[in-house]
């Protein structure tokens, strides 16, 4: 199915955005969204208050050199005797930072220039979409390791870098939708009212396109920091920023596997792994739902029923 | 007869467009990087010899156009320059670790494959039941799993029980006692058991998913209520009607991914320190080998739009639509 | 005997929470070999619904009641099992939007001869000539049998959708809304080859649709459908001419009439909804002619000449 199809199957057909079901309505229709924000609720939360919560410093030595999980360190120590549930607690920030932010790059780029190719179409639709599709084929792990390597180690690269990777899936997407929502008949009334472009998109085309490009962006988060964590584990990643990425590579590092030390590896990423499943989780239940060609099916493995006739009387 | 040879043409055009302005890229993206191929910072153990050579190769004294030029023709007759490190040609150097990559790389995709489709297509059909959650909430994990971590783990828990070796591509001590073909390759199979479940493992559960959606919506289709209509059983719609269509797009995908699953690889192969590309771009990055960077970025950008192309030219021969 | 005979239809979607649509709630039609029924009424009335459970096509959310007789034979009493054997030998359909109805990766031909192969009628080489007669017989070439549907125009694909109904020669064709999203010049065409065809074959045929002109030039028959049953059904021209329910009075009158003069006019209100169970006659918020018993008692069924049926409290016609 070629985007523009996507598109056109998803839109609802009327500008009437107060009859879409609220967050929570979704939540509660969709159990696998609902696990998936909780999750992510209580992770982010964890982020916030990481600081007061976590028992010890990001770099303070508190034991022996990968010290077996015990009663003040339940998740033991790492290579230098730093306490890894802190480590975990401190990494969450850093890592679900680097996960919005570099979403939020690729939202915004993406966004932008998808909308405007969209809306405006023509040449310059044209242009923007061949920039894309020279984009689209760069292979993103390479490309984010040959610039990481160039630019150098720090988190703001590392952001600036999924962004870069990542802003073509968005604008793609953004355009084949705002190119269906343009030929709408209130954009088409707007435009001959002479309403500004600008008005018309903040008013008319972006709350059309508002719930995929959310749904989206959920997704891309769990990209993002699943590339964090393989930037990380190059030895691309920022060296003052104990993100998970940057945990397991240091376990890897340091050889964890031939000290036997599990625990320096499983916690991290076993930490990345949920809260990238929590992402996905809420993305392809937002996604699915959103998708109007995946609520029939005309494959049935039961059959409608028969039943008596209803009793003349008692249906009156 | 169909009319769409131009297709086919104005599809390979494309492909070699985007390999120029790949190149270009790469042109840009290193030049963007502090001082040029030969300086101290990035040649530090090169001797003025080579230094020399390498400047006249490339033109380095004279005007960045120039140099352009010269760059693009250089690529272009396979010329990517010399590692810093060995001195050889990059061409050279890449293509041994290239040969080990892709057996490997087959081996997990076409596991990923297999497994992938079926159970996605199986999972739309009996969608709702055990089987569909199961195999749903199961690709939704392996999808979300860090690759390289999955390969950590892999080496902690199945290497062990499985007798496994997670290292390296052959066993170092097998060759002094020249054993023959036969456990020379099962040597090799061994080794890449463990890094080709990882690719497989983590690709399957994206097939998976994948798969299964856009069989639902195939099945949505109006032509399939037709087809019931007809009176054909479920196995006849699914086999006739409903397979073609939803996976035609899956093909693409699939071709499409192969190229970034070699890019991909760099994670696994830096776990099990098998010795492909991926290893060999982990090693230049350590070692600031520029022109082997360089080179394998974008041999692996060009392997990524010939598997475009060649998507292009396998979705021609299975969509009687795509003529235009 | 009539070719299809409908007796007590009721269909029930499940809804959400337990609740439960009640879409087609008790239609009776009967029709002989050549003639045509027009079944119209607004849109969401249950037209679709109730051609559907003829068909038995009907998702498992549905709960289904009534007789469906094709000869006689009740092919409903079984659910899924006996309907299955009559399914397009016996009984096919024209979709709402046929021109979904092909699969796009097959020839037109293979799509039109799956049926007969399925059906054990024609196989091979035999099943190719049946399918080019099927094509000639539409007004399509033989030879397009292996194009593919994108290579069709809107029109050559509805015809391509009624030769593929007609494959396995059925008694009863169900078309529904087989010519909306095309143009006038290939409605008009699309409906000619629809009379020519149920003329010539001997066809019992019920035509869903909006298109109240339609109705009066190509049907014999016409049912009106109001809130999930029918309100009115008898001959065109007895319905045109003498209606008994003041919903085909206002249908008509709402219609341009082909001079075009009128200018269009709408019944005002909205049909009942059918999740809830209604009280005394459907209409009665939107009827002229509402008096006393109409807001308590459902109307009763009544007949003034043999097929003119009514369900309507008024005694002396709309
Ligand atoms: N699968 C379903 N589940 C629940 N309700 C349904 C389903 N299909 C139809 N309905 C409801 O049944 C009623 C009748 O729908 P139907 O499609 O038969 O109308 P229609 O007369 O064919 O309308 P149109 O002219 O728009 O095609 C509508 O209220 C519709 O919302
Ligand atoms: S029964 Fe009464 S309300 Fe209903 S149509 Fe007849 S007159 Fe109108
Ligand atoms: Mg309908």
């Amino acid at each position: 199915m070629s985007p523009q199809e996507l598109a056109e199957a998803i839109i609802p057909a009327t500008a009437d955005t107060r009859r879409r079901p609220p967050v929570w309505r979704f939540l509660k229709g969709h159990p696998q969204a609902a696990i998936g924000a909780a999750i992510l609720i209580v992770f982010a939360l964890i982020a916030i208050l990481g600081p007061w919560i976590a028992p010890y410093g990001p770099r303070e030595q508190v034991g022996p050199i990968f010290g077996t999980p015990s009663n003040p360190h339940p998740l033991g120590l790492d290579d230098a005797g730093i306490d890894i549930l802190s480590l975990l607690i401190h990494g969450a920030r850093i890592t679900l930072i680097v996960g919005f932010t570099g979403a939020l790059v690729a939202v915004l780029v993406g966004g932008t220039i998808g909308i405007i190719s969209g809306y405006f179409g023509g040449r310059l639709d044209n242009l923007l979409m061949r920039v894309t599709d020279y984009f689209l084929v760069l292979p993103d792990l390479v490309l984010l390791i040959v610039v990481a390597s160039i630019w150098g180690r720090s988190l703001r690269n590392i952001i600036i870098i999924i962004g870069l990777v990542y802003w073509t899936f968005m604008a793609r997407l953004i355009r084949s939708q705002v190119k269906v929502v343009r030929e709408r008949a209130y954009v088409k009334r707007a435009q001959a009212l002479g309403a500004s472009h600008l008005r018309i998109i903040l008013r008319h085309v972006l709350p059309q396109v508002l719930p995929l490009i959310l749904a989206q962006t959920v997704l891309m988060v769990a990209l993002a920091i699943f590339l964090e964590t393989a930037i990380s584990f190059l030895g691309l990643g920022d060296p003052n920023a104990p993100s998970w990425g940057r945990m397991i590579e240091n376990g890897f590092d340091r050889s964890a596997i031939s000290y036997g030390a599990w625990w320096a590896i499983v916690p991290p990423g076993l930490a990345v792994a949920i809260v990238i499943m929590a992402f996905n989780m809420l993305g392809t239940a937002a996604e699915d739902a959103l998708n109007p060609r995946l609520k029939v099916s005309h494959l049935l493995r039961r059959h409608f029923r028969m039943r008596p006739l209803p009793d003349k009387d008692a249906a009156r | 007869m169909r009319a769409g040879w131009s297709y086919v043409g104005r599809r390979a055009l494309f492909a070699l467009i985007t390999i120029l302005v790949a190149i270009s890229l790469n042109f840009v993206l290193f030049r963007l990087a502090p001082g040029d191929r030969t300086s101290a910072l990035r040649c530090q153990g090169c001797t003025q010899e080579f230094k020399a050579q390498v400047r006249a190769e490339f033109g380095l004294d004279r005007s960045v156009p120039e140099q352009y030029l010269v760059y693009v023709k250089e690529t272009a007759t396979g010329n990517l320059g010399r590692s810093f490190v060995t001195q050889q040609p990059v061409l050279a150097e890449l293509w041994k670790p290239v040969r080990n990559t892709i057996p490997m790389v087959l081996l997990g995709t076409l596991f990923a494959i297999s497994l992938g489709l079926t159970l996605g297509v199986v999972s739309a059909w009996r969608r709702g039941t055990i089987t569909d959650r199961t195999s749903v909430w199961s690709g939704l994990l392996l999808y979300s799993l860090p690759t390289q971590w999955l390969a950590l783990m892999l080496i902690f828990y199945a290497a062990g029980p499985l007798g496994l070796p997670t290292s390296d591509i052959a066993d170092p001590y097998l060759a002094y006692e020249n054993p023959g073909w036969w456990p020379e390759l099962v040597d090799r199979l061994q080794h890449m058991v463990l890094p080709a479940a990882t690719i497989g493992l983590v690709l399957f559960g994206e097939y998976t998913l994948i798969t299964r959606s856009s069989m639902l919506e195939a099945l949505g289709e109006d032509y399939i209520l037709t087809a019931r209509a007809k009176g054909l059983s479920n196995w006849q719609i699914v086999r006739r009607h409903a397979l073609r269509n939803s996976l035609l797009p899956i093909v693409t995908l699939i071709f499409l991914s192969l190229g970034f699953i070699l890019g991909g690889a760099i994670l696994i192969e830096t776990v099990f320190n098998y010795p492909g590309i991926g290893l060999q771009l982990y090693e230049s990055v350590t070692e600031r080998d520029y022109p082997m960077l360089q080179g394998g970025f974008l041999l692996l950008t060009v392997s990524v739009i010939l598997m475009n192309f060649l998507a292009d030219l396998l979705y021609f021969r299975l969509d009687p639509r795509v003529t235009e | 005997m009539s070719a299809l005979a409908v007796e007590d239809l009721h269909v029930w979607f499940d809804l959400p929470g337990g609740r439960e649509l009640h879409a087609v709630q008790g239609i009776d039609l009967a029709l002989e070999p050549g003639e045509r029924l027009g079944l119209v009424g607004e849109s969401g009335c249950g037209k679709t619904t109730a051609i559907l459970a003829m068909m038995g096509l009907l998702p498992p959310s549905a709960s289904v009641a009534g007789r469906v007789l094709l000869a006689g034979g009740d092919i409903l009493a079984g659910g899924d099992r006996t309907m299955r054997p009559h399914r397009w030998t016996d009984i096919a359909m024209v979709f709402q939007g046929a021109m979904n109805a092909f699969d796009p990766v097959r020839t037109v031909g293979d799509q039109i001869a799956e049926p007969l192969e399925r059906a054990g009628l024609a196989a091979g080489r035999a099943a190719r000539t049946r399918t080019a007669e099927l094509l000639e017989l539409v007004g399509i070439s033989g030879e397009r049998q292996d194009r593919y549907p994108h290579e069709f125009s809107g029109g050559m694909r509805q015809r391509a959708a009624i030769a593929m109904a007609l494959a396995c020669e059925p008694k009863v064709l169900l078309a529904d809304e087989p010519t909306t999203a095309l143009d006038v010049m290939v409605q008009a065409q699309i409906l000619e080859l629809l009379v020519r065809l149920t003329d010539e074959l001997g066809l019992a045929m019920v035509l869903v649709t909006h298109d109240l002109p339609l109705v009066s030039q190509a049907c014999t028959h016409a049912a009106v459908m109001y809130a999930g049953r029918i309100a009115e059904t008898g001959t065109t021209r007895e319905l045109h001419h003498a209606p008994l329910h003041p919903y085909t009075r206002m249908l008509f009158e709402a219609t341009p009439d082909l001079r075009g003069t009128d200018a269009v006019r709408s019944i005002p209100g909205a049909p009942p909804r059918l999740d809830e169970p209604t009280v005394g006659c459907p209409f009665q918020p939107r009827c002229d002619r509402a008096f006393g018993p109409c807001a308590t008692t459902r109307p009763p069924r009544r007949t003034t000449e043999p097929g003119h049926l009514t369900h309507c409290h008024l005694e002396g016609g709309a």
